[in-house]
């Protein structure tokens, strides 16, 4: 694959805590505008991967590049305004506020307005807000939850607190989207209805790291997939080869 | 927005034209210009605790800073109320800045200690620092409120000072709640995880907060020290600040008339129950205490479930 068409370098990534190696010289690349999965046994260290990977854990050694550049060691918020954006294994919204209100916050990283500007309601700043709001309705319209707009976030349902997640993350207009298990918790359809969302994420030429257990929807859905167990990367390929693969079998996908 | 959002406040402006033209009587006055001034104080405060939900048992060494600032400076060198006011405001920021730096890096209980011992420090220095504070008895003679010929020259012009500044500050508030930092602050409270992962920082956003309700705090401690004419150590003490933060809770935490209602009760209730003099602090713990047990949310929750009922028992 050329260096054009990788859009985030994971090289050598070590991560330990304490005395369990979580992460041991993990080394992906993920091209642009794809779909792809890290899946793995529970405690493999998928949920550290992206946890390095969006600024929230430092690595012990090794190096992260987004677009070519280095994000090593960044905080989480620089990573997102830098383009890398997330959700979160168990869902975190921002319970007491409105579904609408998550979402605009979530344009936080590509909006202006400061406290002056905001308290003496400037012209600038209004008008920013009403883009702000437009831009959040229509990514909620996109994950189908114009009608729960003015609800506590925390009153919701599950699946659609997974999917208010997504519409979050994208309206930070991410490069690339981090997803920690979108699927837990969600139902067959609603599972199906997340995959097409994807599908529709990915033609916009937004990239995708997905780490999930539902393996339907993994096969279905990646272009790429990387197979960790212990902190090692011991597979990558594409859906049929990982499949096809007696190690992957071994320790984690297990006899059809 | 609709004209039915903006019935409360049109009616707290009309209240406040009305009551220099009906309240004569001074105590009456003296006890709403208490509540505008502590109402200032703990709007900040609600910011902080009830927007943000970062906990502060320091704020009254905040107030004692607005107070003591133009104290010294408008008796000792003159300098004019206005420009005190604003030195006052700058210091308690500055001082906020530099205190909130380390402190907002702890969680929960320990911010909680860590801005008790800030404050306990202030309280330290303004009784030790005679040259400076007067020590433990003070300063006197503080001028009245006043730029040029304007002066807040009797109490009905000081309640019109405070609580028009009480309403400014209201909307300007209510503007920032509703707004991309308001927001980012509001978030922080969620998870502060989340936050980050939002393009939030968190640490910034933080101090941000901080930095302004201790500027709430400084402007209420101008208002006080101006009206009062006197200032001792007394208006920086642990348990003013827990009284402020009593305020908030019991008026409501992220409810910004909360913080109004909070004020005005802590201020009316000792005045109340001082008529059962020896068991006052037993009736008002007690009050308290159910309070917070029974309405959880405040008395700003209290009066949103009473609208509700009403609404819902006028329609069919």
């Amino acid at each position: 694959m050329s260096i054009d068409g990788t859009i985030v370098r994971i090289r050598d990534i070590c991560k330990n805590f304490g005395g369990l190696a979580a992460l041991q010289h993990v080394t992906i690349d993920v091209a642009r505008g794809s779909i792809t999965s890290i899946i793995g046994p529970n405690g493999a260290g998928k949920t550290t991967l992206i946890n390095v990977l969006s600024g929230f854990l430092t690595p012990d050694s090794g190096s992260i590049l987004l677009n070519g550049k280095s994000i090593t060691g960044k905080k989480g918020h620089a990573i997102t305004r830098r383009g890398m954006a997330r959700t979160f294994q168990t869902a975190q919204l921002f319970g007491t506020m409105s579904v609408l209100e998550n979402v605009m916050v979530g344009r936080y990283a590509r909006t202006r307005a400061g406290l002056a500007g905001a308290a003496l309601r400037l012209p600038g700043v209004l008008a920013e807000e009403r883009a702000t709001r437009a831009r959040a309705m229509d990514l909620l319209q996109r994950v189908g939850l114009t009608a729960q707009a003015r609800l506590p976030a925390a009153s919701i349902p599950i699946g659609s607190q997974r999917l208010l997640e997504i519409a979050r993350a994208l309206a930070s207009d991410p490069q690339v989207l981090l997803l920690d298990e979108p699927a837990a918790g969600l139902n067959t359809q609603e599972t199906r209805l997340l995959g097409e969302l994807l599908l529709s994420i990915r033609s916009k030429g937004i990239t995708i790291i997905l780490v999930e257990h539902d393996m339907e929807l993994v096969m279905d859905i990646s272009d790429m997939i990387a197979v960790l167990n212990f902190g090692e990367n011991i597979a990558r390929g594409t859906p049929a080869h990982i499949q096809a693969n007696p190690d992957v079998i071994a320790v984690y996908l297990g006899e059809e | 927005m609709h004209i039915r959002t903006h019935i409360p406040l049109i009616t707290l402006a009309l209240g406040i034209i009305a009551v220099p033209l009906t309240v004569k009587d001074p105590y009456y006055l003296t006890i709403l210009i208490f509540i505008g001034i502590y109402a200032i104080a703990t709007m900040g405060l609600n910011l902080l605790m009830g927007y943000a939900g970062q906990i502060s048992l320091g704020h009254a060494a905040f107030f004692a800073l607005g107070a003591y600032v133009p104290a010294i400076l408008t008796t000792r060198y003159g300098v004019p109320c206005i420009a005190g006011a604003a030195a006052a405001v700058a210091l308690a920021a500055a001082v906020a800045y530099v205190v909130g730096l380390p402190c907002l890096r702890l969680k929960g209980h320990y911010l909680a200690m860590g801005t008790l011992a800030f404050g306990e420090i202030i309280h330290i220095v303004l009784n030790a620092e005679i040259e400076l504070t007067g020590g433990p008895s003070g300063i006197a003679g503080i001028p009245m409120l006043g730029i040029g010929n304007l002066q807040a020259d009797n109490d009905t012009k000081y309640f019109l000072v405070v609580w028009v500044l009480f309403l400014l500050l209201f909307i300007l508030t209510r503007n920032i709640i509703n707004s991309r930092p308001g927001r980012a602050l509001q978030a922080l409270h969620g998870s502060e995880q989340a936050a980050s992962a939002m393009g939030i920082d968190v640490g910034g956003m933080k101090l941000t907060v901080f930095v302004l309700s201790a500027a709430y705090a400084a402007l209420a401690g101008v208002l006080y020290a101006h009206f009062v004419a006197f200032i001792s150590p007394d208006a920086g003490t642990v348990m003013f600040s827990i009284k402020m933060v009593t305020m908030v809770v019991v008026g409501g935490m992220g409810h910004l008339w909360g913080g109004l209602m909070g004020a005005a009760l802590l201020t009316v209730l000792p005045e109340m129950l001082s008529y059962f003099e020896d068991y006052d602090m037993l009736i008002y713990g007690g009050i308290l205490l159910l309070m917070v047990m029974f309405l959880p949310g405040g008395l700003a929750q209290g009066g949103e479930r009473l609208r509700g009922a009403f609404r819902r028992g006028g329609s069919p």
